[in-house]
């Protein structure tokens, strides 16, 4: 009898403790969904720019095709992966972030040579346009960063012993994090 | 070859003195987001931070009371800081820097603002909350800046440029509805008074009780076998209506002692019980004291929104 008592008493114990352990990893893995949406919406809000930017310099700027060409081909394979929360894997984030980066990089040439244009720089449309289009990669930086510390949070609660036993049960997985990248993802910086 | 060494001494000493000079002076006049001065936590009418005094005192004041009736009014909780450097010299990581730290706007509205000009630096910023991201796009960030700031701030007239960004910043969060005034400083005030109020209440009730249970042991003494065991047996009432008064003729006796004593005594008609009008004095006692609260200049307090990066700065 007493065996069976605390016997019972072991398997409630266990019981409470994992749904706990089970609830935090499920509300610290949604945080990260979440917050990875957030991160989504911004690159798109980026993407969602760049066709009014790459018309506006063309009015100004029209000889200057290869550069706008090369933004708006970058724009295209970017806005063609699309992650997924549950597919957060190392190299999936990775081609993600590089078409990413690509993106950044183009717009960043195309801003360079809109210093030559004078006309351009004191278009007010082309200066809002800039103000957006900075204030966008300010807003993935932010995403980003909260996202990192979301991943983080997750990361080291599904790594951490006991719960490492109940996320290998129940399936939680680590996920990744943006890695910092060599200027690529810096936001172009533009000189008045 | 004495000579050499001592000019060099005196050489390498005012270097130093110089350099020391130089490292005050621009100490002084950077700011992190710790160091800057927030006047806004000591005094919920100060929203402008201006520790190099650069803007003259009467900007600082229209500025804080626009920025007061825009709080009032709308809910969006501004900093508005004019220094002459900030570390680093980037007035965007400085402006969410300070908007982590701080937390400005409150948590439901998510609508704070921060506007930012460092004359040194020459740079400047205006950094929306995530929940003012509608109201003021990072375009209209951006127009506000060319048109009303940049004009004024490439003449150096630093009062002119914040006067006129707020102004335009006003209109723009004014035509905005679904801006609606938190005053979160009264709602708390309130919160503190009804606490207050109902904390009074409760003790006057209290003492009311216990007045009550007073008297009721005060008549149950007994004078013969001095025990608190007489209880009333009889009442008999005669009411004067001229005089408007009850008089009541009690008989007690000790279930103890079986001494009995008549007790006599008066009520008048024309006025409600003691009790309740003593409440009333308590209550409204304490209303008033409520009102001298709210009235003063307390710190105010940042409500805990979020700057998610949206708003636009520029250099000039």
């Amino acid at each position: 009898m007493k065996t069976l008592k605390s016997i019972l008493v072991a398997i409630l114990a266990t019981m409470t403790f994992t749904s706990c352990t089970y609830n935090k990893l499920v509300e610290q893995e949604e945080t990260v969904e979440q917050k990875w949406a957030d991160v989504q919406t911004q690159y798109q809000r980026r993407a969602d720019l760049i066709p009014n930017l790459v018309n506006t310099v063309k009015g100004y700027a029209a000889h200057e095709s290869k550069t706008l060409e090369a933004v708006v081909e970058a724009r295209s394979k970017a806005t063609q992966i699309t992650l997924n929360a549950d597919e957060l894997t190392p190299e999936k984030l990775a081609e993600y972030q590089a078409a990413q980066g690509e993106v950044s990089q183009a717009l960043g040439r195309l801003l360079a040579i809109t210093e030559n244009y004078p006309d351009l720089k004191a278009n007010e449309q082309f200066s809002e346009l800039q103000a957006q289009l900075e204030g966008t990669e300010n807003r993935i930086a932010e995403s980003r960063r909260i996202y990192n510390e979301a991943v983080q949070t997750y990361n080291v609660s599904v790594r951490r012993f006991p719960n490492n036993i109940w996320a290998m049960i129940f399936g939680f997985e680590k996920k990744s994090p943006f890695a910092a990248e060599a200027g690529a993802e810096k936001a172009p910086t533009v000189e008045f | 070859m004495t000579i050499i060494k001592g000019k060099m001494t005196s050489m390498r000493k005012i270097v130093f003195y110089i350099f020391i000079l130089i490292a005050t002076i621009s100490m002084a006049a950077t700011y992190t987001p710790d160091n800057l001065p927030i006047p806004y936590l000591q005094d919920k009418t100060q929203y402008v931070s201006n520790p190099d005094g650069i803007l003259s005192q009467t900007a600082v004041d229209s500025l804080n009371l626009w920025l007061g009736q825009m709080e009032t009014a709308h809910g969006v909780q501004t900093v508005l800081a004019v220094v002459e450097h900030v570390e680093g010299g980037d007035a965007y990581d400085f402006c969410m820097a300070l908007g982590r730290k701080y937390k400005i706007g409150s948590k439901e509205q998510n609508t704070g603002l921060i506007i930012l000009l460092a004359t040194g630096d020459r740079s400047y910023y205006i950094l929306t909350g995530r929940g003012l991201e509608g109201t003021l796009p990072d375009a209209i960030c951006k127009r506000i800046e060319n048109r009303q700031m940049l004009p004024a701030l490439r003449e150096g007239d630093w009062d002119e440029a914040m006067l006129n960004a707020v102004r335009a910043i006003t209109k723009y969060v004014d035509g905005d509805d679904s801006l609606v005034g938190s005053s979160d400083f009264e709602h708390i005030g309130n919160h503190v008074s009804h606490f207050v109020f109902s904390l009074f209440l409760v003790f006057g009730i209290l003492i009311i009780m216990l007045a009550i249970l007073y008297d009721r042991r005060k008549k149950s003494y007994c004078p013969s076998c001095h025990q608190y065991k007489m209880k009333r047996i009889s009442r008999r009432t005669t009411t004067n209506h001229l005089l408007g008064k009850r008089a009541h003729h009690d008989t007690y006796r000790c279930t103890h002692c079986h001494f009995t004593k008549e007790r006599h005594w008066d009520e008048d008609m024309h006025h409600n019980g003691g009790a309740a009008a003593a409440g009333g004095i308590l209550g409204s006692s304490f209303f008033h004291g409520g009102g001298g609260f709210s009235g003063g200049h307390f710190g105010g307090h940042f409500g805990g929104g979020s700057f998610g990066g949206g708003g636009a700065g520029g250099r000039f």
